[in-house]
């Protein structure tokens, strides 16, 4: 009676999928309500900040005289968004590279076809795309504190560092995540049974880069 | 139950000699409002309660299990039923929906440019007033001229706090960093005393931040506010020269000080109006506060009796107290941190109407502040004392007890 | 009934005391954590009960002195925090794990390990945020800790920093089960049993989970800032920087309203199963009741600023949320009708488990009134911060939200402990409270109304309250006896209590199907659930023959789908263990203990920051990462059940 347990390890359930996609996707529920939280307090705190420096104008310090420019760097950040825009355009290419595991390619498939098939490349890619993301993130930073903007600043400073921190911190989790995915895909290759352990960690990925498009356009675009 | 409750409610309201900060008197525009508001949401709560409490009664007595009861029939629902019971409270909600969001309108309007301007300033944990039109302040007391609508701006100078007067009308919060406004009319409140309190938790002594609250006649409060207005009148004698003087001129001010140190007062001082106070026999019990002296705290009524404001004055100039208090005329108190002392003769309270204002709490307080209030800012000064705060003895600098009698002899005599 | 005679056989934990304890840290089965749960929430609860009762003892008379300033503020945030957030919506989660999978025919929740994580999480949190307090160095800024007050300025001692790590440390265990439990539901539940056949109290949960997950965040965000502000010097809540306060409040309520959602509405899950099984009918108007419930947690996340009503919002918003907070009146008031009628034309048995359900009728309806008394912004000037607002969340918190969980008690003690409770204990318990908790709570509406201020430790004479304040300590001091005797009642009737079969109240759902207690996998055979009421199909068609939507027979073919053997609804008799059956249970572990363990030690390290001792900071917030990462990875690297 109970042979179908051993057959095959995972149970029945009500709506046929795996209880880890439901739980993603109320994990990200939950996600928006805290990035919601975090974005709202940047802009209900936006333009009120005392003492500079600030997001887009410059600022003169009233007692030192010395000059700020305005913080925010546009051009640079827009390059690592587009960074993190083509990470998340791997990650289909690694969940699909995945799913096809084993496929026979048609006849003339090119070195490119080839290479679209291999979950490895296109794993290593996003990982290195997040990972380049994070390293425009450092350089940003440092480059703020340099330019005498830290966490302690003011209220901009408090919440720009904890807001992007925080996308930060989940862009590094991401990476982790893809990373322990490389690891199985070197050690045993990842197979069309393992989709589903891929697709988690791409609906993760693609979500906080969604919120990253937000946070771009909210505090990047968007003057005061 | 309800019911009872409306009921006992107006009685109590009616008879609020017994209880003194009802909420329920008709003594402002504003509580009138409020009170008409509450009326009719216990009107309603109370059919709300007493249908549902009565079919529920009902229900459990009636239908309760006995040997032979039937299977009972099996309905699932009824639309038509359920209908009811959701238009019905919709209904009920419509009838206290409307005055209400009449009365939000009409309260949070702006005051009338006439109103009186009073700047409301909360500390922990006390209440500093400031009449710009008088160009005054005083702390934990207020005068307000029946008849005239009175326009409070509510600031904070550290947490939040909520300024209420329950027999006045309804609270306001002090927020840091905003400032809040709350307008009323006492207009049938008649020469009376009320009290106040802060509502917002706001640490260690939120429970000792209160005040207290003065209805009077335009006439008497015209009288108070220019007297307060004046200098200290100190000694007495100088009171014609020093209660005479326009906003604070501290040359002229400072001389009558100085030189009253050295002269002994004049004779003339009884002729000399102090201005108008609230009279003492007609302060309320409920105004005087009976906050118990703690038992640490203790200094001889013999050696408060042999305080002498000449020397107070003397000590009082050199004390750590000119550092906090401000006391306008004499020059060498110009703290801003406490309340202003100009007038500490003239009020009934201290400690933010902790303890009356007589020389036996006043001495205790001066000799261990912090002791007599959880946290206070003000720090222990008798010799010998135990700062709970620094959790240290006041050696060096404290003052002995003669010193205090006399520093009270001396604050006493500023009406 | 086969299981009347002597409990079965899997129940008997044989072993030595060592072994016994190593089954409780390790176990992943739903039940245990469940039992886990309700006994550590039950001292939680007696405990703030304890803090309440000193608070009553302090303000029985003018100028008490009892206790001082410190110790009264230290008191009344800590009986809030503990009440709120380490009694009621624990109590909760236990019934939560106990029923949720019982009820929907699942053999335990969708991830056994996580739930073991969430109970631990939440017990060694419960311990961070109680432990001060023997010291007198609890957390003293109230329970929703307004800043700046509760910054380090103005609260420069580690008692609010105990407040926020442990608020945080708590918040990780309620995420935790939200996930779990949404996805239990939606996603383990037995052939047939759609969402229109679940019992009222699993559909209440569902609600509340949802609730939990989209309201944590929040608040995590707003602790977060202020954990900033008090570590690192950020300028969040920094009055000197131009911070508005107004930031936490409304994050604060965002999260806080749906808060006292998540409180009561198990409760009225629970009553929603008393109920219909007391008067031997089913739910009057099941289908509203779902839906009121989804409706009462929708606007719950739009009525925060009924908090905030003397803050100076300005007209516009008063009135925007004063009229969004009158609108829950209607759902909530479909509830209170609606189980009414379901009792009317009933055959009413007054159990203990259903005197507290009625009482929560009656109860909940006065604190309901109340509230939207101050639903009404000019009236609440008059009202917020005073004793009348105690008055209203008591009357909805222990007249709801407690006399709910207590009927639930009495309700399925049999299940989890095959025996029933002593029903006359039970009554004396429910009269004792019900007339204690109407003494202590209703003055609280007189003292408010004549003008006395809440969190104040000490009150003057000759103000008026004196009566109010005095019945209000006798209530108290009569709830304390009442407690006592329920207690007493619970433990002793777990050994000497009369054994009952799997179904003493004749009840309709799922667990009522199933030996008392349930063995570890539930159910030996899978139900198909073609009904609302299945057991009652089985012993009274009749009483849910005229329901509509509900019955649907299944086919042979039917029958054969699915994974794993499903039978048509019967009462399962089984007795055998999991192993004798071959049926996989997931392997108990300690490594859950130990990941809650780890992240509790890293957020302790913050403790010595602002003191400079960076050497234990950073050991124990080093040793902690360490800790939980290692056995997460251990954790996430072994399969969940061991292949036989
Ligand atoms: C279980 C928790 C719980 C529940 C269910 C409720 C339910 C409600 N609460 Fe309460 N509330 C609290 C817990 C709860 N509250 C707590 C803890 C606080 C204080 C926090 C603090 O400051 O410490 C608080 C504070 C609070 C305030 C702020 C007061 C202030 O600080 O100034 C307000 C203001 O609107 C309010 C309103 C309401 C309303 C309108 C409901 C409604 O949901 C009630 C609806 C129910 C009914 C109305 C009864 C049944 C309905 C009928 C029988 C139908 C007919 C009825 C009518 C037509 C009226 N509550
Ligand atoms: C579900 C939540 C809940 C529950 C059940 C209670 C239960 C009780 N509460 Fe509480 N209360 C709150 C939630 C709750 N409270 C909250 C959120 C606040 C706001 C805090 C704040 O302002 O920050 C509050 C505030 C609060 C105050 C206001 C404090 C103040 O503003 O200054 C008071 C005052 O009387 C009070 C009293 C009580 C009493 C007497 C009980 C009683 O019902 C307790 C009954 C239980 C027991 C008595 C336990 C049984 C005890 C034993 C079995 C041991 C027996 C042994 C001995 C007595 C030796 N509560
Ligand atoms: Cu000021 Cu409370
Ligand atoms: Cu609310």
């Amino acid at each position: 009676m109970s042979t179908a347990h051993e057959a095959h390890g995972h149970h029945y359930t009500t709506t046929g999928l795996d209880n880890r996609k439901i739980a993603i996707w109320a994990f990200i529920g939950s996600e928006c309500m805290l990035f919601a939280s975090l974005i709202s307090t940047y802009l209900i705190y936006k333009g009120k900040s005392v003492v500079g420096p600030y997001p887009h104008q410059a600022w003169t310090d009233p007692s030192t005289g010395r000059v700020f420019a305005p913080i925010l760097n546009i051009p640079i950040t827009s390059a690592s968004t587009f960074v993190l825009l083509m990470s998340s355009l791997a990650m289909v290419l690694a969940l699909s590279a995945v799913e096809n595991k084993g496929k026979p390619m048609p006849p003339g498939s090119g070195w490119w076809d080839k290479a679209l098939t291999s979950s490895k490349l296109w794993l290593w890619i996003t990982c290195l795309l997040g990972a380049g993301f994070l390293g425009f993130q450092a350089y940003e930073f440092t480059s703020f504190v340099h330019e005498g903007l830290t966490i302690r600043t003011n209220l901009f400073g408090s919440s720009f560092f904890t807001l992007t921190g925080f996308h930060g911190a989940h862009v590094t989790a991401g990476v982790i995540w893809l990373g322990t995915l490389l690891a199985i895909d070197h050690k045993r290759g990842l197979m069309p049974s393992d989709t589903l352990a891929v697709d988690l960690a791409a609906l993760y990925w693609h979500f906080v880069d969604v919120v990253w498009i937000a946070i771009f356009t909210l505090l990047y675009l968007i003057p005061d | 139950m309800a019911l009872a409750t409306v009921l006992i409610l107006f009685a109590l309201a009616a008879c609020s000699g017994s209880y003194p900060n009802s909420t329920f008197q008709p003594t402002t525009d504003f509580n009138r409002d409020l009170t008409s508001l509450w009326d009719k949401m216990m009107f309603w709560g109370t059919i709300v309660f007493v249908i549902v409490e009565a079919i529920l009664i009902y229900a459990i007595i009636k239908y309760r299990r006995r040997p032979g009861t039937p299977e009972p029939r099996h309905v699932h629902g009824n639309t038509l039923m359920e209908i009811t019971w959701t238009l019905a409270p919709a209904l009920i909600l419509v009838f206290i929906a409307v005055p209400t969001v009449r009365t939000i309108f009409k309260t949070q309007a702006e005051a009338p440019a006439s109103a009186l301007q009073i700047e409301v300033i909360g500390h922990q944990w006390w209440w500093e007033f400031r009449y710009p039109e008088y160009g005054m302040t005083t702390a934990n007391e207020l005068y307000l001229p029946i008849g005239r609508t009175v326009n409070f701006a509510l600031r904070s100078a550290d947490v939040l706090h909520s300024f209420w007067i329950p027999a006045l009308g309804g609270k306001r919060d002090l927020i840091t960093n905003r400032t809040n406004y709350l307008w009323f009319t006492p207009d049938s409140t008649g020469e009376a005393a009320f009290n106040g309190s802060c509502n917002e938790f706001c640490g260690l002594s939120h429970a000792n931040m209160k005040f207290r609250v003065f209805t009077v006649s335009p006439a008497d409060f015209e009288s108070w506010a220019t007297h307060q207005k004046g200098n200290a009148v100190y000694p007495a004698a100088s009171a014609a020269s020093a209660a005479s003087v326009q906003p604070v001129s501290n040359a002229a001010s400072a001389q009558t000080a100085i030189a009253a140190t050295t002269q002994p007062p004049a004779p003339a001082a009884a002729a000399v109006s102090p201005g108008f106070v609230f009279p003492r026999e007609k302060v309320p019990p409920h105004v005087m506060p009976t906050t118990p002296i703690p038992p640490t705290v203790r200094i001889a009524d013999a050696v408060i009796a042999a305080g002498d404001a000449e020397r107070g004055l003397a000590t009082y100039s050199r004390s750590a107290c000119i550092g906090c208090h401000k006391i306008r005329g004499n020059p060498s108190s110009l703290g801003i941190i406490g309340p202003d002392l100009t007038h500490i003769g003239s009020r009934f309270t201290i400690g933010s109407g902790l303890f009356p204002n007589d020389a036996k709490h006043l001495a205790h307080w001066i000799k261990n502040a912090r002791a007599m209030k959880p946290g206070s800012l003000m720090q222990t000064l008798g010799k010998g004392e135990h700062d709970p705060i620094m959790n240290s003895t006041v050696t060096m600098g404290g003052l002995t007890d003669p010193q205090i009698a006399d520093i009270v002899a001396y604050l006493q005599t500023l009406k | 009934m086969a299981t009347v005679a002597a409990s079965p056989t899997y129940t008997s934990s044989a072993g030595t005391p060592r072994s016994v304890l190593m089954d409780w840290l390790s176990t992943t089965d739903h039940k245990k954590i469940g039992v886990l749960y309700l006994h550590t929430s039950l001292f939680f609860f007696v405990f703030g009960g304890l803090e309440a009762i000193l608070m009553r003892w302090q303000l029985m008379k003018p100028n008490n002195t009892v206790l001082t300033a410190e110790q009264f503020n230290q008191l009344f945030t800590m009986h809030g925090t503990t009440m709120v957030f380490l009694a009621i919506m624990p109590l909760s989660a236990a019934f939560f794990n106990y029923l949720i999978p019982l009820q929907i025919g699942a053999r335990d929740v969708a991830f056994p390990r996580l739930n073991a994580f969430s109970y631990w999480v939440y017990l060694l949190g419960g311990i961070f945020i109680t432990m001060p307090i023997f010291f007198w160095l609890a957390p003293d800024g109230g329970w929703f800790g307004y800043a700046p007050l509760s910054g380090r300025s103005y609260s420069p001692g580690p008692n609010m920093d105990f407040w926020v790590l442990g608020l945080q440390i708590l918040g990780i265990s309620s995420l935790a089960a939200g996930f779990n439990f949404v996805t239990t539901v939606i996603n383990l539940r037995a052939p047939g049993m759609n969402m229109m056949r679940m019992p009222m109290f699993t559909w209440m949960s569902f609600v509340t989970q949802f609730l939990i997950i989209l309201a944590f965040p929040v608040i995590t965000i707003a602790l977060v800032f202020l954990q900033f502000d008090r570590f690192f010097g950020t300028t969040f809540y920094a009055m000197s920087a131009g911070a508005d306060p107004l930031l936490w409040q409304h994050l604060f309520w965002i999260f806080g309203h749906p808060e006292v959602y998540i409180l009561v509405l198990p409760a009225f899950g629970l009553v929603s199963e008393v109920l219909p099984t007391n008067s031997k009918k089913p739910l009057f108007g099941y289908p509203v009741m779902a839906y009121s419930g989804i409706l009462i947690g929708f606007l719950g996340f739009g009525v925060w600023a009924h908090h905030m009503f003397s803050v100076g919002l300005g007209p516009i918003a008063d009135t925007v949320f004063s009229l969004t907070t009158m609108l829950i009146a209607i759902p909530t008031g479909v509830k209170i009708f609606n189980w009414i009628f379901t009792m009317w034309g009933g055959s009413i048995r007054f159990t203990t488990a259903m005197k507290f359900a009625i009482g929560l009728i009656a109860m909940f309806t006065i604190g309901g009134i109340s509230g939207i008394s101050h639903a009404s912004p000019p009236s609440d000037l008059q009202q917020t911060d005073t004793y009348y607002i105690v008055a209203h969340f008591h009357y909805v918190l222990f007249g709801g939200a407690i006399m709910g969980i207590f009927a639930g008690i009495y309700h399925y003690f049999p299940k989890m402990y095959g025996r029933l409770m002593n029903e006359r204990m039970g009554s004396w318990h429910f009269w004792l409270t019900l007339i204690a908790m109407n003494l202590t709570f209703f003055p609280m509406h007189f003292a408010g109304m004549l003008g006395m201020p809440r969190r104040i430790y000490t009150y003057d004479a000759g103000q008026g309250w004196e009566l109010f304040n005095m019945l209000s300590t006798i209530g108290s001091f009569l709830l304390a006896p009442a407690t006592l005797l329920f207690l007493y009642n619970f433990f002793t009737s777990k050994k000497r209590g009369e054994q009952c079969g799997p179904n003493p109240w004749d009840a309709p759902t799922l667990e009522w199907s199933i030996p008392s207690p349930p063995p570890e996998y539930n159910f030996a055979k899978i139900p198909m659930v073609s009904s609302r009421y299945p057991l009652w199909d089985l012993t009274h068609p009749e009483r849910t023959s005229e329901i509509p939507h509900t019955q649907t027979g299944w086919t042979e073919a039917e029958m054969q789908t699915g994974e794993y053997d499903m039978t048509p609804m019967h009462v399962e008799t089984e007795t055998r263990t999991a192993k004798e059956l071959g049926i996989p249970m997931p392997s108990s572990t300690i490594k859950p203990l130990f990941v809650a363990l780890g992240i509790v030690l890293m957020f302790s390290g913050l403790l010595f920051m602002p003191k400079g001792m960076h050497v234990p900071a950073f050991v124990l917030m080093g040793g902690g990462a360490a800790m939980w990462i290692g056995f997460l990875y251990a954790w996430l690297t072994t399969p969940l059940e061991e292949h036989h």
